[in-house]
C-alpha cells in the first residue's frame, strides 16, 4: 500500500468506471483502496447571464460530502479542482457556456482530494469535452519518522506530520495544483515532488488502460 | 495614450513592463510593497490587527469566549478563523452570503494555523473537559488591491500577538468560573508563519506580491508559508499553469527572505506599543 | 509525417497525445519530396507543427488523408451542415427559437421554409418537431437553422411529427445509423416497416405501424448502443420471432 523506496511506489489498488450514470453529460467513479468518489458532468449548457464568460466556459465545481450540507472545507476543495480543470480544458472552444462538474463523496479512507481530482478527470474524459491534457492527483504523507507514504488511508493520514497532494499533468509530469497540510521542510517536499511525478506515471497508464477497456466493445 | 492601451489590451500592457524587468507600478519583480502595521486599534476586542500591503487593507479583531471543548479533545481549546469580503472593498463582491473566495481564504487561514502550530490549543485550555477558550478571528479587507492572503496571515499573527485573555479562576465551592478582566495575559506565541503570494505570467515571468490586476491577468498563482526555522507550513497552488522545481526553489527562498523582514515588523510594532504605554 | 499517424491508426488515444511532424534528417537530392498534407477531423488540433489529441476516443482514418478521433458523447456542439432535429420554443419577432440540444438555443427564419414569404408564413406552432440544417454554427455566434437547402427546396426537411415517438440516443449510435449501408438499419428494415428520422444532435423520432410497434422500434434503438453486433442480431431475432 504505501511506502517509497528508490524506485519502488506501491498505491493502493485502483478501480475505474466510466458513463454509468444516464443523464449526466460525462460520468465517472473512482476508487483508490477504500476511497470512493462518482462524478457528473454537465455541459457545454447553458449559462446564466451573470455568470457568462465572454471568451471561454464558466466551470462549477460542487462537492457533496456523504452526509450532512457541504462546508468551508468543500470549498476550499473546490476552487482547487476547478482551477486544476480549468487549466486542462480547452474552455476557449466554449464560450458562453456553463460545465457543471459534480463529484459525490462516497467513501473516505484518506487520499480524498486526489481521488476527486482522478474523477474529475475521468468524467471530463467521458463527457468528450476538448482537452489539452489529461491531470491526475497524487497524496503522499510524511509520517514521524520522515519516510514519505504514497496514496495514505486515513489511519496513515492521521498519523503523518505532513500530508500533500500535488495534481500532475500528462504531457511534461510537472505540478498544477498543491495542497498542504502540517508543516515539512523543503528538502521534503521536493521529495514529495518527485515521488508523486513517478507515481503518477502509473495512474496515466491506468487512464489508458481504463479507456482502452471502454472502446473495446465498440473497436 | 498610455491609459487607452491599458483599458483596451491589459495584457499586452503588462507584458511590455515585464519584459524590462519591472512592473506598472515602478516595482522590481521581487518586490514587495510597503506594508504598514498597526495594533491595538480596536478597544472593544482582545486583540486586533490593521495591516496594509500596499493598498490592500486587511483588520483582524479576536474575541476570547468562554465554552465546552469539544468531545474529541477535551483538554483543547480552538481558533475559530473568519475572513469576509464585504462589497466595501471592491465592486467584484456582492452583499449576500460570502462568496467562494472568502469561505476558501477562511479554510485556507484555518490549514495555516492548524499546520504552523502558532499557538497550542492545550494552552486555550482552563479546565479540562469543561472548559475553555475559543478564539473568534474575524478578518475583514477593507480594501481589496491583490495579495489577501499575506496580509490575512500578517494582521492574524499581529493580533495574536496583541491579545490578552483574562484570567480566569475557578472556584471549587461554587463550581462556577470568575473571570478577571483587570489582570491580564499575553498568549504564548510558538511559531511565526507568514506568508508570500506569488503569480506567474505566460508560464515564465514570476511576479511577487499582485496587485488585483495582476492576479486578474496572470496564468497562475500561489502562496508559500513558511515559519522561522525555514519550515513549510503550506504550498498552496489551487491549479493554473504548471510550475518547474527550479522556480519553486526561488519562490521559496524569497519567501523565507519576507518572513523575516515581516517577523521584525511586528516585532517592533510591538515593542513601540509597549514603551508607549 | 503521415507515418507516425499510420500506426496509431484503430487505436485508442487520450488527450495530451501529440504527433509532431519531424523531417527525416536525409533528404535524398534526387527523389521529389512530394509535400503531403494531413486533414484533421473532429478530436485532433493543431498546435504549429504538431497535432494534439484534445478527446478520447480510437483513431479512424479515411483516404486519402483525413485523421480523427472517434468518440463516445452525449452532448451535441452545433457544427455547419449538419441536419439536426429540434423542438420550436418559442416564436419572437421574425423567426422561431427551436432548442437542439445545444449549449443555447438556435434561431429559425420565418423565410427558411419552401414557399414561405412575409404574407405566407409558415404553419408552425410552440412545440413542433422540426428537422433542417445548420448554416452559421460556430463558437462565437448564435446558431442558426434553415428548413430549406441552397437551390430553395424543402429536400425532407420542414415540420413533422404527428403521431410518432422522439427519444435520445448518443451521437456515436446516430453516426452508426446515419453511415451508408448501416447494419443496423439493414436488420431493422427486415424487421419492421417503419418511418425514421435520425437527428445528428442524437435525436431519433420513430413511427411504425402500431404504438405498440413504435415502442419496440424505439427500445431495440436504444439498446444497440451497448452492444456488438452478434448480441444485437441475436436480440433481433428473439423479436422477430416472439412478442409482437
Amino acid at each position: 500500500m504505501e511506502e517509497c523506496g528508490d524506485t519502488n511506489i506501491t498505491l493502493r489498488e485502483f478501480g475505474c468506471e466510466q458513463s454509468l450514470l444516464s443523464r449526466p453529460d460525462g460520468s465517472s467513479s473512482f476508487m483508490q483502496g477504500d476511497t470512493s468518489v462518482l462524478a457528473g458532468v454537465y455541459g457545454p449548457a447553458e449559462v446564466k447571464v451573470s455568470k457568462e464568460i465572454y471568451d471561454r466556459a464558466t466551470l462549477e465545481v460542487v462537492i457533496q460530502p456523504k452526509v450532512g450540507l457541504s462546508s468551508v472545507r468543500e470549498r476550499l476543495q473546490e476552487q482547487s479542482v476547478r482551477e486544476t480543470c480549468e487549466a486542462a480544458l480547452l474552455a476557449s472552444l466554449h464560450p458562453r457556456s456553463s460545465l457543471t462538474l459534480v463529484l459525490q463523496l462516497l467513501h473516505d479512507d484518506g487520499s480524498l482530494l486526489s481521488c476527486y481530482l482522478n474523477a474529475a478527470c475521468m468524467a471530463l474524459m467521458d463527457a468528450g469535452l476538448p482537452m489539452s491534457c489529461l491531470f491526475c492527483g497524487v497524496t503522499c504523507a510524511v509520517n514521524a519518522e520522515g519516510q514519505i507514504i504514497t496514496d495514505p488511508s486515513a489511519a496513515q493520514e492521521k498519523e503523518s506530520r505532513a500530508l500533500m497532494t500535488f495534481a500532475v499533468e500528462s504531457t511534461e509530469h510537472r505540478v498544477i495544483m498543491s495542497s498542504t497540510r502540517g508543516s515539512f521542510s523543503v528538502h521534503e517536499l521536493q521529495q514529495c515532488i518527485a515521488v508523486s511525478q513517478k507515481a503518477s506515471e502509473k495512474i496515466f497508464q491506468f487512464y489508458r488502460d481504463s479507456v482502452r477497456r471502454r472502446y473495446s466493445k465498440i473497436l | 495614450m498610455a491609459a487607452g492601451f491599458k483599458t483596451a489590451e491589459p495584457l499586452e500592457y503588462h507584458r511590455s513592463f515585464l519584459k524590462e524587468n519591472c512592473r506598472p507600478d515602478g516595482r522590481e519583480l521581487a518586490e514587495f510593497r510597503t506594508t504598514t502595521l498597526n495594533i491595538g486599534s480596536i478597544s472593544t476586542a482582545d486583540g486586533s490587527a490593521l495591516v496594509k500591503v500596499g493598498n490592500t487593507t486587511v483588520i483582524c479583531g479576536i474575541k476570547a469566549e468562554l465554552t465546552n471543548p469539544t468531545v474529541e479533545a477535551p483538554s483543547k481549546g480552538y481558533i475559530v478563523p473568519n475572513v469576509d469580503l464585504p462589497p466595501l472593498c471592491s465592486s467584484r463582491f456582492r452583499p449576500g452570503p460570502p462568496g467562494e473566495q472568502a469561505q476558501a481564504a477562511s479554510q485556507f487561514i484555518a490549514d495555516v494555523i492548524e499546520s504552523s502550530d502558532v499557538i497550542q490549543t492545550e494552552d486555550l485550555c482552563i479546565e479540562r473537559g469543561k472548559l475553555c477558550w475559543v478564539l473568534y478571528c474575524d478578518i475583514m479587507c477593507l480594501d481589496y488591491d491583490g495579495n489577501l492572503l499575506d496580509a490575512c496571515i500578517i494582521a492574524l499573527l499581529a493580533a495574536l500577538k496583541n491579545t490578552q485573555l483574562p484570567e480566569v479562576t475557578i472556584k471549587p465551592e461554587a463550581c462556577t468560573p470568575e473571570v478577571n478582566l483587570e489582570k491580564r495575559n499575553g498568549l504564548l506565541i510558538h511559531k511565526h508563519p507568514v506568508g508570500t503570494s506569488f503569480c506567474v505570467f505566460d508560464n515564465s515571468i514570476l511576479i511577487v506580491d499582485p496587485t488585483a490586476e495582476e492576479e486578474g491577468l496572470s496564468s497562475a498563482h500561489f502562496t508559500v508559508v513558511t515559519d522561522e526555522g525555514d519550515r513549510l507550513c503550506s504550498v498552496h497552488k489551487p491549479g493554473g499553469t504548471a510550475l518547474s522545481g527550479e522556480k519553486l526553489q526561488e519562490c521559496i527562498s524569497r519567501a523565507t527572505a519576507r518572513q523575516r523582514e515581516i517577523q521584525k515588523l511586528i516585532d517592533k510594532v510591538i515593542q513601540s506599543v509597549k514603551a508607549a504605554e | 509525417m503521415y507515418s507516425c499517424f499510420k500506426d496509431k491508426i484503430g487505436e485508442v488515444l487520450l488527450p495530451g497525445d501529440e504527433f509532431s511532424f519531424e523531417t527525416d534528417e536525409t533528404i535524398s537530392l534526387t527523389d521529389t519530396v512530394k509535400a503531403e498534407k494531413v486533414v484533421c477531423g473532429p478530436g485532433l488540433r493543431r498546435n504549429g507543427d504538431q497535432v494534439l489529441v484534445c478527446k478520447s476516443g480510437v483513431l479512424r482514418h479515411k483516404q486519402p488523408n483525413m485523421f480523427w478521433i472517434d468518440s463516445q458523447q452525449r452532448r451535441y456542439v452545433p457544427a455547419k451542415g449538419e441536419s439536426v432535429i429540434g423542438i420550436v420554443t418559442a416564436k419572437s419577432g421574425d423567426v422561431f427559437k427551436v432548442d437542439v440540444g445545444g449549449s443555447e438555443q438556435a434561431t429559425l427564419s420565418y423565410l427558411a421554409f419552401e414557399g414561405a414569404t412575409k404574407r405566407n408564413r409558415p404553419n408552425v406552432q410552440v412545440g413542433d418537431l422540426v428537422f433542417c440544417q445548420f448554416i452559421i454554427a460556430n463558437k462565437d455566434m448564435e446558431p442558426e437553422l434553415v428548413c430549406i437547402d441552397s437551390a430553395g427546396r424543402a429536400n425532407g426537411m420542414g415540420v413533422f411529427g404527428a403521431g410518432g415517438f422522439l427519444f435520445r440516443v448518443s451521437l456515436g449510435l446516430v453516426r452508426r445509423l446515419l453511415a451508408p449501408r448501416s447494419d443496423i438499419i439493414s436488420d431493422l428494415e427486415k424487421l419492421l416497416p417503419c418511418e425514421l428520422v435520425v437527428g445528428m444532435n442524437g435525436r431519433v423520432w420513430v413511427k411504425a405501424g402500431s404504438v405498440q410497434q413504435t415502442l419496440v422500434v424505439a427500445n431495440l434503438l436504444e439498446s444497440c448502443e451497448n452492444m456488438t453486433a452478434p448480441q444485437r442480431q441475436a436480440l433481433f431475432r428473439r423479436v422477430a420471432q416472439g412478442a409482437l
